[in-house]
């Protein structure tokens, strides 16, 4: 297990944290809205 | 079990301590021993996060009520992802830039010693007690499936906890949870396909779960607000909220995982790994409860799981009884078998009024069941008042001593012992960090060296390890230790966690007034426990709220009393 370089502070695939924070609050929603689906669709 | 599963089962512990032991080697300082040197990765980070939170209790309970009442309490997870924004938004750079080791730490910096002291000392006591609980409860599980004394499996689970983690300090903590981590998915993915392979030829996948789905098990979405259940989407996301920042921002076993990342960004990446994938995780944990639901439709389940308790009953004068009730289970389980078959056949034909028709009737067949159920439960009470009624925790394992082969069934024991001892390790360095860093360093012994400190660190992880091990051995003579332990913890966590929004948020507020604060609120949240004023759960709203609202009072108190003397 290397150490990461100290100055490796972005996060992957988006350009800053604040999309990163967007991103996981959407991946709760997409969540919500699948499991809903999911609940409708086998109940 | 086999002697193919022992040897599984032995065969991962010792791989996992050796390769803790190996790869946690030579630390020469506190930094080292209690914080990694500050130089993990993410994933590390991420992993350590997640097998701290996850107990034993974790694997065991979440299949348990799936089968029981369904997948809502996935809804309990909603509200981990905010909490995690939160945390990296402002928790994160704070315990970075000031290079704490401990949360409490930061407390002094922003207040004074006495603050840092009085939620230290709360945290101690708090998690000194809740530890020697988490080695107790699987222990107790352990114990009935492998048929041997508590003692032996507590005393295994602790003492091999204590000798990695009093080694090799916080690296073997986090190197072993790694690894743990990746055997529990594995298992856990393992044991799902093997549930769908066990059921009948023309049940696959997707119609297992739209049997149980026509038996009110894939409930995982409620959008109604209603603060009688906890398990609702609004529940979760609020409620769910609050106590994820609490626990999260300021229990030290969690501060003290993500502050091993090596920047900023390692720690951040961690926790909002963890926000992206403990929600699905968790869902895919209650979805094996579900299928090993629809299993037990076309397999008899035993009328209670917990077989310890069932054969108390039955060595009982209650037995002629019980007899009567196995047999009425028997006869309710026959004519659910036949609604089930019938559901089946609705299902292959896509007739939807008959598929309708065959969700009442099976319901009703359910319900009569579990009439037995609640029966043989009230027997039991009736026989001995202090016995354990509830089964939840022992339907999975009771499954996979009874139905998987040989060999996964060590391999999943091996989950429960690593779930066990990968939370009881966390808890354990956050004892020592705490106890070594805000009480030891900071009032007793300030200009030690090094090695003093290390040494310190390493004497405090055996001694809190013993204290642990002791309060779990102990747990077995007291029955409602369990419950009296939880109580203790909403006596406290609300109190810390309004001490730390008041240190973040409100930045006019100083040292005395929130020192005030917790003392009156902790005496009032006493108070109300003692006197039962509320359920207990909600001490934690009620202690968070009162400190902020007194610190505000208090301030502003202080502040008047200060402009008269000048004026």
């Amino acid at each position: 297990m290397e150490s990461p370089k100290r100055g490796q502070d972005l996060p992957p695939f988006v350009k800053s944290w604040t999309q990163f924070y967007w991103l996981l609050a959407g991946w709760l929603v997409f969540l919500i809205l699948i499991f809903y689906l999911f609940t409708q669709y086998f109940e | 079990m086999s002697y193919i599963d022992w040897g599984v089962l032995i065969f991962t512990l010792i791989v996992i301590v050796t390769y803790g032991i190996y790869k946690s080697r030579g630390a020469k300082n506190i930094d080292g021993y209690l914080l990694g040197n500050r130089s993990l990765p993410w994933y590390s980070v991420c992993l350590s996060v997640m097998a701290t939170q996850a107990s034993a209790i974790t694997f065991l309970s979440a299949p348990g009520l799936a089968y029981s009442s369904g997948m809502s309490f996935v809804q309990f997870y909603f509200g981990l992802p905010l909490a995690m924004i939160v945390l990296c938004v402002t928790f994160v750079p704070i315990f970075h830039r000031l290079k704490v080791y401990t949360a409490y730490e930061y407390l002094e910096q922003r207040f004074d010693l006495k603050t840092r002291a009085l939620t230290a000392f709360l945290f101690l006591i708090q998690r000194g007690l809740s530890t020697g609980i988490t080695i107790y409860a699987p222990s107790i599980i352990l114990s009935t499936i492998l048929d041997i004394n508590t003692t032996y499996t507590t005393l295994v689970i602790g003492g091999i906890v204590v000798a990695y983690t009093v080694y090799g300090g916080t690296k073997a903590v986090s190197y072993t949870q790694m690894l743990q981590m990746s055997i529990i998915f594995c298992g856990l993915f393992a044991a799902g396909i093997m549930v769908v392979h066990l059921l009948p030829g023309d049940v696959g996948f997707s119609k297992a779960i739209s049997i149980a789905g026509k038996m009110g098990r894939t409930n995982a979405i409620d959008f109604k607000f209603d603060w009688n259940n906890p398990y609702t989407v609004w529940s979760g996301l609020i409620g769910g909220f609050f106590l994820q920042l609490s626990y999260f921002g300021t229990d030290q076993s969690q501060v003290g995982r993500y502050l091993t990342g090596a920047s900023v960004g390692q720690s951040r990446l961690g926790l909002l790994m963890n926000g992206l994938v403990k929600i699905p995780m968790q869902f895919l944990i209650l979805l094996i409860g579900v299928l090993v639901f629809t299993f037990y439709q076309y397999n008899k389940p035993p009328v209670f799981f917990n077989s310890f308790e069932l054969n108390k009953l039955e060595k009982s004068t209650y037995n002629p009884q019980l007899n009567q009730l196995k047999k009425d289970y028997q006869k309710a389980f026959e004519e659910k078998q036949v609604e089930v078959n019938k559901l089946n056949a609705a299902l292959d034909r896509q007739d939807k009024p008959a598929i309708d028709q065959q969700r009442i009737a099976l319901k009703q067949a359910d319900e009569q069941s579990k009439s037995v159920r609640e029966k043989v439960k009230s027997l039991m009470l009736e026989n001995d008042p202090h016995a354990d009624v509830n089964d939840n925790n022992y339907i999975f394992l009771s499954f996979v001593t009874k139905y998987l082969p040989k060999g996964l069934i060590g391999l999943l024991i091996a989950i429960i012992f690593l779930a066990s001892m990968g939370s009881t390790a966390s808890a354990l360095n956050s004892l020592a960090s705490t106890s070594v860093i805000d009480i030891y360093k900071r009032l007793i012994n300030k200009d030690a060296t090094e090695e003093n400190y290390l040494k310190a660190s390493r004497w405090s992880t055996v001694i809190w390890g013993l204290v642990c091990i002791a309060m779990a051995l102990y747990a077995s003579k007291i029955g409602n230790l369990i419950e009296a332990v939880n109580i203790l913890g909403s006596y406290i966590y609300g109190t810390i966690l309004g001490v730390f929004l008041v240190a973040f948020y409100l930045k006019h507020v100083n040292g005395r007034a929130v020192f005030y604060a917790a003392i009156l609120t902790e005496a009032v949240v006493c108070i109300c426990g003692y006197q039962k004023v509320v359920a207990y759960l909600w001490l934690n709203l009620i202690g968070c709220l009162l400190v902020v609202l007194l610190s505000l009072l208090f301030q502003g108190l202080l502040l008047k009393r200060k402009l008269n003397i000048e004026n």
